[in-house]
């Protein structure tokens, strides 16, 4: 895992690198440092330091002490959140909130039905308030004109 | 006398009814995140930025410099109560503190770490009206090249005291730094890393980034090493002890520990990349080291507690001297910080106190009233912050990605960077998970536009040559001191983790 969020990390050094050397200009028109110069510099050395670290970790080949127990609730959260920033798009701050805090304490907080539903609905409402009324804050519109 | 006027005409501006409703909520709200266990100062200002958008300048400094030192004083209480320090500044404070709590001595220890930290934290602030205007005056002469130098000294330093993963402590700089460049290039009007979207014009945003790095990839990380699971079986009930004040011996037999530990930890924290955790573990050694009794330590000394809690508030005040005076951040919290003045339109730097005094004193002065208040809050709200542990963090989670999503969203209406707060938030995790540095990767956010804009502008005045950094006097000075902290701080890195190994293992 460690070593594939790695090449993930070099994939995007290289991307990056490539718009600074084909894109981006060293210099400018006037003679002056262009756009490119920095990031051709950061891009070099972010290749070659991953490169380095993936070399150590090839080397080293110890087996990772990982659980897998301990990565279920946590990519139950991840998903969740990311249907949370679906549910925002659709029905906006307050009712998307209702729906992902009930889905999420169901799934986290199993079998407190009453303490469940009650946080669902008073949560988003205070913060509601806070955000709307009190700082008067931008809250998610619906997507959907009529929950608005 | 020119502070002494200073000084009041900050208190003028910041005490009024508002302004001291927004430090009492700063603190309150900092003293709240500051006890959720994975959540400082970096965090708790990131998420709670965007609260801070529809006031005035002064009143918005003034809550955010609340909420940073708040998060300061709330680490603790789970560090004395739980055995669980709220991040790592206040991990010092477990060797003693929760030993004098299991001991009966809860209710004691709890008033003396907010005393510790008040002195701690005013003692720093004392020394800051001191010395900003001696800094600020030497960095007066600062051009480009210094700005420069001084961007990679804040970077350096961070990175050397990573210590071991400094490599990926690199990386995460490097990706700061890519994140930075996107968006039009202010010399030549050219987009970078734009890709025909209207939304990257102007730039990655860094409240999204800072908010999913310290607030949603702490929570997932948390989660991950199932904090949810282990609940707060644990915690000490201190209102079932006969006694909850402290002795006058506790105060008298630390009155000294106070008041080393206060110069210790500012001249620490000044330090940039050195900050708070470092001088609480060093308050730590040193005072076993003084102490008539070491073996008490670790067993529930009260000399113990006091000395972390003095230090890591004297070092969280220092940090303040290089933001405020020279612009750049020492470490995560102080990068937040910055960004928030940046976004303000105003850019910390020498000039800083000479051309915005209202707001430069104002944010001094109350940072007195900030700890005065933190001290009354933190020994008569601790029943509040204890029902506070007492949420389950199974439930507590997910209100922080509530918080954490409408905050990005409050900023600027955007989708796009609710979107990318979420990204933020996977990648912080697996950069927490995989010890890579969310703090780095922050600081060079902030500090990369600036450093590259000043690299450019240097070299333009130098026509090309990198010699201008060796033929001005100050940039000499600058290289100096940073190679001195490059090769010193890992020795000074090395001490306090080794008292704190030490200490672990004893316990």
């Amino acid at each position: 895992m460690r070593l594939a969020f790695m090449f993930v990390v070099l994939a995007g050094a290289i991307f990056y690198s490539y718009v600074a050397f084909v894109d981006l200009s060293f210099l400018s028109r006037t003679g002056r440092l262009g756009p490119g110069f920095f990031p051709r510099l950061v891009g070099v050395f972010a290749v070659a330091m991953t490169i380095w670290v993936i070399v150590d970790l090839l080397r080293d080949q110890r087996p990772e002490e990982d659980d897998a127990s301990s990565w279920v609730d946590v990519v139950k959260l991840m998903v969740l959140a990311l249907a949370y920033a679906v549910l925002l798009r659709l029905f906006g701050g307050f009712i998307a909130t209702v729906i992902y805090l009930a889905m999420t304490l169901t799934v986290m907080n199993r079998g407190k039905y009453l303490q469940n539903v009650i946080l669902s609905l008073t949560f988003p409402a205070g913060v509601y308030l806070l955000f709307d009324k009190l700082l008067n804050a931008n809250m998610p519109p619906a997507l959907f004109s009529f929950l608005n | 006398m020119d502070i002494f006027s200073d000084l009041m005409m900050g208190l003028s501006l910041a005490i009024t009814p508002i302004n001291l409703l927004y430090l009492l909520a700063g603190a309150m709200l900092g003293m709240i995140v500051g006890v959720i266990p994975g959540f400082g100062p970096s965090a708790g200002l990131a998420i709670l930025l965007p609260v801070t958008f529809g006031m005035d300048p002064v009143g918005a400094i003034m809550m955010l410099a609340a909420i940073y030192y708040g998060a300061m004083y709330g680490g603790t209480i789970t560090s004395i109560l739980l055995n669980t320090p709220g991040e790592s500044a206040t991990v010092a404070s477990t060797f003693d503190g929760f030993p004098l709590a299991k001991n009966g001595r809860a209710g004691p220890a709890l008033v003396m770490q907010a005393v510790a930290s008040f002195v701690g934290g005013t003692a720093g602030v004392i020394m800051i009206t001191l010395m900003a205007p001696m800094f600020a005056q030497v960095s007066r002469s600062f051009g480009p090249p210094e700005y420069f130098l001084l961007a990679v000294m804040g970077m350096l330093t961070l990175i050397v005291m990573i210590g071991q993963q400094w490599k990926l402590g690199i990386i995460s700089a490097m990706i700061g730094f890519a994140l930075g460049t996107v968006g039009v290039d202010l010399e030549t009007g050219q987009g970078r890393y734009t890709f025909g979207s209207a939304e990257l014009i102007g730039g990655i945003y860094f409240i999204p980034i800072a908010i999913g790095l310290f607030g949603l990839g702490e929570l997932f990380y948390a989660f991950h090493q199932g904090t949810h699971k282990t609940g707060t079986g644990g915690i000490v009930e201190y209102d079932k002890e006969e006694r909850f004040w402290p002795t006058k011996h506790d105060f008298m037999s630390t009155r000294m520990t106070m008041a080393r530990n206060s110069v210790l930890g500012f001249i620490v924290g000044v330090i940039p990349g050195a900050g708070a955790t470092i001088a609480s573990l060093m308050a730590y050694s040193t005072e076993r080291s003084l102490s008539k009794h070491p073996e008490r330590f670790g067993k529930g000394e009260m000399a113990g507690l006091v000395a972390p809690e003095t230090a890591n508030n004297a070092a969280s005040s220092g940090a303040m001297i290089p933001l405020l005076t020279l612009g750049i951040p020492g470490s995560a919290s102080t990068a937040v910080l910055l960004a928030a003045f940046l976004m303000w339109g105003l850019r910390p730097g020498p000039l800083f106190m000479e051309q915005n005094p209202e707001l430069a004193w104002g944010l001094i002065a109350s940072m007195y009233l900030g700890n005065m208040v933190l001290l009354i809050i933190s020994i008569f709200a601790i029943p509040l912050f204890v029902q506070m542990i007492k949420v389950p963090y199974r439930i507590l989670g997910p209100c922080v990605i509530v918080i954490c999503t409408l905050g990005t969203f409050s900023v600027h209406a955007s989708f796009i960077e609710t979107y990318l707060m979420f990204a933020a938030g996977i990648v912080g995790f697996f950069m927490r998970l995989y010890g890579f540095s969310p703090a780095a990767l922050v600081l060079a956010l902030v500090l990369g536009p600036l450093a590259e804009e000043a690299l450019r502008q240097t070299l333009t005045i130098s026509r090309g040559s990198f010699s201008i950094f060796i033929e001005r006097q100050a940039s000499l000075w600058i290289i100096g001191v940073t190679l001195l902290l490059v090769v010193g701080l890992p020795l000074l890195n090395r001490f306090g983790k080794s008292a704190g190994d030490a200490e672990n293992v004893g316990s």
